[in-house]
């Protein structure tokens, strides 16, 4: 347990809940308030399971170990209230929500974070909406489209990045927010989180990846290598670097069953 | 074969079928009970409308109560729903207006719902099968336009009754339910627009229902001349009910040439209500003829809508929007009767469903021979917020001509886990997430509701009902 971190994971196991087999096996991991991480990793490693199970996504049971997100126990929270904690994740497959448009649900996600009793400025929101969607190179008349109904794989990507600049979070987990998009599209979203890293210094991000290709976009302070369910190896950039050069063979190797 | 004939012949066939199969009601009895109270209340009538009803009453003694062994009211078991039996008459044995509060005032919850309502050219108020209130701004009855209780309109001797009122749109022929409403009918609506005579603003029926165990008996009769045209709210609520308490409608619209006429059903009844609607539109050359049926309240809905095209250029949308929890059930049984070439019909029913309640739809689009260069297209989608709710889609063609363009469609899909949890991932609590989902998944319809607080009013009670489901 790190004082100083914002989320401290510890010894986490986890699995689909149901499932006789965890796919996270005692995982480790602290950062801190303005920290970027990125984990890299095979695929069946578990770093998209590790985003969900900080994110609460129901399909997962967490088995062991403990999640704490700025002291709080975060295993105790639903979804909404790990969210309103200031939690956000861009997912690896959006979800398309038909008729309800992206400027009605933002609305509807910032007016849930005031109390009951505070109205949430439209003029307001609807300049930090225009303004956030020029920062990604986004049309105006996007949001009124409904939620990723239609959209091509890089709206969708955007469209994360665009909601996450919105409710500016203090931790963002951003699940292979990269696959898919081609090299421009990939500047524009690097673009905008490096803003937000910006306008909020303390901002941490955790980036899951397979690539290296991102991480010359936005620079990480540490970069774990996930294995069968463990971080097994954590450094600086050049972590990444030698995995694009190896791969991961001797991991392989090394932790073969 | 004409369709008198063929709903004749319908009748015998189902009657020959379920003879001494119906357990529990008897109808025969329940037709004298209410006949007989009814006949005592009635005013003189002319001898055109005492032939009618008697010829109907004849009818519907001589047809069985549909039961699930007939096609179409397979899924809606009436002899488990419905006591013909245990159901007294309503208004008939009500003396004077207003009579649920004997005072001549408007119960409060459908005062409430009135002044939800932002513009009105006219209005009538039915209490409990009785028009007790007709209102219509002068301007328009000094341009003819005529909006009467039913009573009023036949004592008045207009020629339209005797030759439209349950002849040509829902006769008495058309099925047990028609040919009681036929036959014991205590009120309703007459409204004719005379031609080129444009409303902007929406006539309104504001019914309501006061008494558990009783039967009404409601018609609505709409003329639109050429070049017309005119929009029409029927709503209808009641308090809950601890008995089953039966509203029987039958509305008749007719498009003439390049008429407009925009007919809606906000069904709004408490626990208990049985409603029962027979709808025909007859939308003549170059016409618009478009129903929406909104189905909140009651126990039990059924409505059979059928939309007929009798002339080229005819147009009818037809839109239906549900929402069922608890132990409603609802049944939507619509045709599109394509009669004319080059007339077109879409009709959208959409419906989301929860804990254990029960939506039923039932279409065909019918493209008689020579209606050619049809376009008619059909869809039905059920989202499923429980387990335990269930939703029966079954869309038909039946095509007899071969220059057109028909598509139908029905899917029944479920809230899924995924979709909440992404809206919850963005701060919002279940009960949000799932208001945001029904309602996207309804707004297909909702975005082409009319007008005039009805958007509102069905947000706002989907609302009700989002925030009482878990």
């Amino acid at each position: 347990m790190n004082d100083k971190a914002i989320l401290s994971v510890t010894g986490l196991r986890a699995r689909v809940a149901e499932e006789d087999l965890d796919i996270l096996r005692g995982v480790d991991l602290n950062i801190r308030p303005g920290e970027t991480h990125a984990i890299m990793g095979p695929n069946g490693s578990g770093k998209s399971t590790l985003a969900k199970v900080v994110a609460g996504h129901p399909a997962y049971q967490v088995t062991a170990g403990s999640v704490a997100f700025q002291g709080e126990d975060l295993l105790e929270m639903e979804p909404d209230e790990r969210s309103q904690a200031g939690i956000f994740m861009a997912f690896q497959y959006p979800i398309a929500i038909p008729g309800v448009s992206i400027a009605n649900f933002l609305r509807t996600a910032l007016q849930a974070r005031l109390g009951d009793d505070e109205e949430l400025d439209l003029f307001d929101f609807q300049e930090l909406l225009m303004e956030r969607m020029e920062l990604l190179d986004m049309d105006p008349s996007f949001a009124q489209r409904p939620i990723n109904d239609g959209f091509s794989g890089g709206e969708k990507k955007r469209n994360e990045i665009l909601q996450m600049s919105v409710l500016k979070p203090a931790l963002a987990l951003m699940d292979e927010t990269d696959s898919g998009l081609d090299i421009d599209a990939l500047k524009i979203v690097a673009h905008g989180v490096n803003t937000l890293r910006e306008e909020n210094p303390d901002m941490s991000v955790l980036l899951i990846t397979h690539y290296q290709r991102i991480l010359n976009h936005v620079i990480p302070d540490v970069v774990h290598v996930m294995y069968r369910g463990r971080i097994v190896e954590s450094g600086g950039p050049e972590v990444a670097m030698e995995l694009e050069a190896r791969g991961y063979e001797e991991y392989r190797i090394a932790h073969a069953v | 074969m004409n369709r008198l004939a063929a709903a004749r012949r319908r009748a015998r066939e189902a009657g020959a079928e379920e003879q001494g199969q119906i357990e529990g009601a008897s109808p025969e009895r329940a037709t004298k009970n209410v006949a007989r109270s009814s006949e005592s209340t009635r005013v003189p009538e002319p001898d055109w409308l005492k032939s009618r009803r008697d010829a109907a009453l004849e009818l519907y003694r001589s047809m069985p109560l549909p039961s699930t062994r007939s096609e179409e009211w397979r899924y809606t078991d009436l002899a488990r729903m419905l006591r013909l039996d245990d159901l007294v008459p309503s208004a008939g044995a009500q003396p004077g207006p207003a009579s649920s509060n004997g005072d001549g005032t408007v119960p409060e919850p459908l005062r409430r719902a009135m002044a939800q309502d932002r513009d009105s050219a006219g209005r009538v108020i039915d209490i409990d099968g009785s028009a007790v209130s007709v209102e219509l701004q002068d301007s328009l009855a000094a341009q003819g336009v005529v909006l009467s209780s039913l009573r009023e309109a036949v004592r008045g001797g207009d020629p339209l009754l005797e030759s439209l009122l349950a002849t040509m749109a829902v006769p008495a022929s058309d099925g047990k339910f028609a040919a009681m409403n036929a036959a014991l009918w205590t009120d309703g609506v007459f409204l004719k627009i005379p031609r080129n005579v444009q409303l902007e603003r929406p006539i309104r029926l504001s019914r309501w229902v006061s008494h558990p165990g009783t039967a009404t008996f409601t018609r609505i009769l709409i003329v639109a001349e050429d070049h017309s045209r005119v929009s029409f709210v029927d709503e209808i609520l009641s308090p809950d009910f601890e008995a089953v308490t039966l509203v029987n409608t039958a509305v008749e619209l007719f498009s003439h040439a390049g008429a407009q006429i925009q007919y809606v059903s906000l069904q709004r009844m408490g626990k208990g209500g049985f409603y029962l609607a027979n709808q025909r539109t007859l939308a003549k050359r170059d016409s618009t003829l478009d129903t929406l049926n909104v189905a909140l309240g009651g126990s039990v809905g059924r409505v059979d809508l059928n939309a007929r095209l009798l002339g080229p250029g005819a147009n009818s949308d037809m839109l239906g929007l549900y929402f069922g929890d608890h132990d409603q059930h609802f049944d939507f049984n619509t045709s599109q009767d394509h009669v004319a070439p080059n007339a077109h019909s879409d009709l959208l029913y959409k419906g989301a469903l929860d804990d254990s309640a029960r939506g039923v739809f039932r279409g065909v689009i019918r493209v008689h021979e020579g209606a050619q260069r049809t376009d008619a297209y059909q869809t039905n989608r059920n989202l499923l917020l429980s387990e335990r709710a269930a939703a029966t889609s079954l869309p038909n063609l039946e095509i007899e001509a071969d220059d057109v363009r028909c598509s139908h469609g029905a899917t029944v899909g479920q809230l899924d886990a995924e979709s909440l949890f992404y809206l919850m991932s963005r701060g919002l609590d279940r009960e949000q997430a799932e208001r945001l989902v029904v309602l996207g998944f309804l707004g297909e319809v909702l975005d082409k509701l009319p007008m005039g607080g009805v958007v509102e009013k069905v947000t706002k009670a989907i609302e009700v009902k989002l925030g009482h489901v878990r």
